[in-house]
């Protein structure tokens, strides 16, 4: 329901003011010094209006959201509220203070826009003060609002948790006929009983289970039989509990008139008040039976009390019940009947809003009754299992528990439990040998591989095999052929062994120019073939045969153009009709390479003739967008001067 | 509540020991102020009680018996009502509450705006204090616009404070009359201490004597707008 307890304290203004002042103090830089930048102190200073601001709005604006909105709670407290607190008051409380909340708003707002002007430390501190000053001054304007609403809050806290919704009985009636004493009797509240009208100046809550579900009784203060206009405050919380909750009312006649009442009185107040019960279950509580009973008394009292019977009241019948506080009779008969006339109420009004039908939608009751026998039921399976071995004595003979072993062997303490009992091993006999955990010094378990057997296995297996290959015969002349070869390898090594030495030595002396290495001559080369045994002639083949043709060209002379005839020249002719198409292969083996090689070629130079560069080098990064040419402001017509 | 209110002295003077810094300095004041108006109020009781003597004290400038009941008239100082009157309104016409203030420097009243692409010139000048602006102002394009008087620091109400009926009241501004510093002031609706402006004065339903009513009465200005964020001002009958 309402949360009317979590209101925080409000205090008094001028507390108020020492709160956010001092918080101000703590919350924002303390230091300052005149030597700072103009800007620095600025924001040092508006740093505090604006936070003293922010600090006296948040509070407001807590006190606004917490207090309950009269138009919006229900309206049986927005009455109560009217009643106790005063409507127009207790609005006007409200609106005072978010009033001030706007106004402190807009004094830190000019002031803030003030400061941007000031151009001194001591001009910033005064427009501070000035600014702290207004705001605490408007705020201590409220002083009268604050300590209304704070009274207003400690009240709204002590009222009682009434649930407008829920099943509810209220009682009412005169002062003094015994109301609270029925609500003492029927509830666990401990409601102040005095032998004087109006001991009950509020509202009670009290609560009582009945049938499964908890109910509420709501005990009222006494009300008195005159205009609405005249009734006090006390009277006026009772009319609006009457008024607003859908209630089962029990009005209290004190038959006995010990109250100070006399029947009629309380009669015309029941006439009087009647337009409150209307569409609400009523039953007339006839109280201290104990003192005179309803026969006892006279007849003009009688049918006064009758007349309450005849009273129009939504075509429900009025129901009566004698009842005494004091002897405790017929208070549960009166209370069973409330409740239920109410709950009656309840579920008629329920299943006329069609609430019911919603529900009875999602609903399914069956008829079907439990069977009186039930056997257990055992799937087929597991009986025939039963069926099965269950008869054997093995079965039976269940095997022993280790608690059981334990209780045969000496019990807990002494017995120890054998761990190796179920371990499964290839021979049972294994079971109980001792594993030595080190042996020669080393951890027996780091070496213990489960598949070494297999492992073993598929080496032996290996090993046979080779040894089933080992027909290669003579070992000497296996022996020879290794010499030789290693003999090879051996002159092989030392040679590489030398010539890192000679780089090295040649490389030691630092920065000193290479010599440029001296091509071989073609003759040269094929020595060193020849000397090492290989065909040095294959390699040098064609530069001897073109040497030789040049050197017989050089005999004729520079004639070998015109001369046609000349048997020479037309090999000539051929010759060089072979060379040119060796040079478009470009040294190539094929000519299909030749031509993927200039395929790729030609893609590489186009590239670089879409970019501008002059070669392969040149990897110049242009700057597409210069600085100069696009920073600056481009306000009206200035394109040429930035 | 007896035994609460028998307990406070003691749970203050708890208080008064353990509070520190600005809280003990707030305490103490408030402390002192309620003492003060205690003190004050024991004393009243007591001198009510009191019998006091009359005051037998002779006066000086003794008088013989037959001579008690005359009043004594100076002559010589007795002038006619209407000099008085002349001499006071002659007197009163240009006196003001504050006669004399402070001269300002120009650097103090305005802030030199560079401008131009090199933030070169400086011809232009804000206006640091607090101003007046009519409704109808517009300003004038940046290229004439020598001073500037920024939005913020523009003001159209004053606290105005009647010095007869001893009452203040918010009163529109409706004009600038006289800067003392300086005319170029005047101009610009600068108003600092002592400046003299006109208010409007329509709401309070001041009347002349010949039954007209007044709408705009000239006041001065007492504080220093731009420390204080408002103009408070006297008006001057």
């Amino acid at each position: 329901m309402y949360k009317f307890k979590e209101i925080q304290t409000i205090p008094p203004a001028k507390q108020l003011v020492d709160i956010v002042l001092s918080k101000t103090q703590r919350k924002t830089p303390t230091v300052v010094h005149p030597g700072f930048k103009i800007t620095r102190i600025r924001a040092f200073y508006m740093r505090k209006v604006k936070f003293c601001q922010t600090t006296f709005n948040e509070k407001f604006t807590k006190m606004l959201e917490e207090f309950p909105k009269i138009d919006d709670i229900h309206p049986f407290y927005a009455d109560l509220c009217n009643v106790l607190y005063d409507r127009d008051h207790y609005k006007l409380a409200l609106g005072q203070v978010n009033a001030t909340k706007k106004i402190v708003d807009n004094i830190a707002k000019d002031y803030v826009k003030m400061m941007k002007f000031a151009d001194s430390l001591y001009k910033c501190k005064m427009l501070k003060r000035a600014a702290m000053g207004r705001m605490c001054t408007s705020v201590k304007k409220l002083t009268g609002s604050m300590s209304y609403l704070e009274e207003v809050r400690q009240h709204l806290g002590r009222l009682p948790a009434i649930n407008p919704a829920t099943r509810t009985l209220i009682l009412t009636g005169y002062p003094n006929v015994g109301k609270s004493s029925f609500m003492n009797i029927v509830t666990q509240a401990n409601v102040d009983v005095q032998p004087y009208a109006f001991t009950t100046k509020s509202l009670f809550v009290g609560h009582l289970d009945h049938n499964y579900v908890k109910w509420q009784v709501i005990d009222t203060p006494g009300i008195l039989d005159h205009p609405l206009e005249d009734r006090n405050t006390i009277e006026m919380t009772a009319i609006t509990a009457l008024a607003h909750l859908p209630a089962a009312v029990l009005f209290f006649v004190d038959i006995s008139e010990m109250c100070g009442y006399p029947i009629p009185i309380q009669v015309a107040l029941f006439h009087s008040i009647k337009p409150l019960f209307r569409n609400r279950p009523l039953l007339i509580i006839l109280n201290k039976t104990d003192l005179r009973k309803l026969s006892e008394l006279s007849p003009e009292d009688r049918a006064l009390i009758d007349s309450m019977a005849d009273a129009d009241h939504g075509g429900a019948a009025v129901q009566f019940f004698e009842t005494s506080c004091a002897s405790k009779d017929g208070v549960d008969a009166a209370l069973t009947k409330g409740c239920e006339l109410l709950l009656d109420r309840r579920v008629e009004q329920k299943v006329k809003s069609g609430k019911a039908d919603s529900l009875r939608n999602r609903l399914h009751v069956t008829n079907m009754t439990a069977p009186v026998n039930r056997p257990p039921c055992i799937p087929s399976s597991v009986a025939q299992q039963k069926g099965g071995d269950g008869n054997t004595a093995e079965q039976e003979q269940h095997e022993k528990l280790e608690r059981e072993r334990m209780e045969e062997l000496g019990g807990a303490g002494v017995y120890s439990v054998d761990l190796w009992r179920r371990a499964l091993l290839e021979d049972t006999s294994w079971k109980y040998d001792v594993v030595p955990e080190i042996m020669d010094g080393h951890n027996v378990i780091d070496f213990v591989d489960p598949d070494i057997d297999k492992k073993l296995e598929m080496l032996e297996r290996e090993e046979a095999m080779l040894m089933a290959e080992t027909s290669l015969g003579d070992d000497e002349e296996v022996l020879k052929k290794w010499k030789h070869t290693q003999g090879f390898l051996d002159e092989l090594h030392s040679k590489m062994r030398q010539r890192r030495i000679e780089r090295k030595l040649a490389k030691s002396r630092n920065g000193n120019p290479v010599t440029r290495k001296k091509m071989k001559k073609g003759s040269e080369v094929e020595k060193e073939l020849n000397e090492k045994g290989l065909d040095g002639a294959k390699v040098r083949g064609r530069s001897v045969s073109k040497g030789r043709k040049d050197r017989d060209s050089s005999i004729l002379g520079k004639r070998k153009r015109d001369a046609t005839e000349n048997g020479e020249d037309q090999g000539r002719a051929e010759s060089a009709a072979r060379m040119r198409s060796v040079s478009r292969m470009k040294g190539l083996p094929t000519e299909k390479a030749a031509n993927d090689v200039e395929k790729v070629r030609r893609k590489r130079m186009k590239l670089r003739e879409k970019d501008g560069r002059k070669g392969e080098g040149d990897k110049w990064v242009p700057d597409w967008k210069p600085k100069h040419l696009y920073s600056g402001k481009r306000g009206i017509g200035k394109t040429d001067r930035r | 509540m007896r035994k609460k209110k028998a307990r406070e002295p003691k749970k203050i003077a708890k208080t008064a020991r353990k509070l520190r810094g600005i809280k003990a300095k707030l305490f103490t004041k408030k402390r002192y102020a309620e003492k003060a108006t205690m003190k004050k109020t024991i004393k009243a009781h007591q001198e009510k009680d009191a019998k006091t003597k009359d005051g037998d004290e002779v006066k000086p400038g003794a008088v013989p018996a037959y001579l008690l009941d005359r009043e004594q008239t100076r002559r010589t100082k007795v002038l006619s009502n209407m000099i008085k009157q002349k001499r006071k309104e002659k007197a009163g016409k240009w006196q003001v509450p504050i006669p004399k203030v402070k001269a300002m420097t120009e650097d103090e009243m305005f802030k030199i705006l560079r401008s131009g692409k090199r933030k070169k010139k400086a011809w232009k000048r804000v206006v640091n204090k607090i101003s007046f602006v009519g409704d109808n102002f517009t300003r004038k394009p940046p290229k004439y616009e020598r001073y500037i008087r920024p939005a913020a620091l523009r003001m159209k109400k004053a606290h105005v404070t009647h010095p007869e009926l001893k009452m203040t009241f918010c009163l529109d501004i409706v004009s600038v009359k006289k800067n003392p510093q300086s005319a170029l002031y005047t101009t610009l609706g600068v108003m600092t201490k002592g400046t003299i402006i006109e208010v409007n004065v329509s709401e309070l339903g001041l009347v002349t004597q010949t039954g007209k009513v007044i709408w705009a009465k000239y006041a001065q200005v007492t504080n220093n707008p731009d420390m204080d964020g408002c103009v408070n001002a006297i008006l001057l009958v």
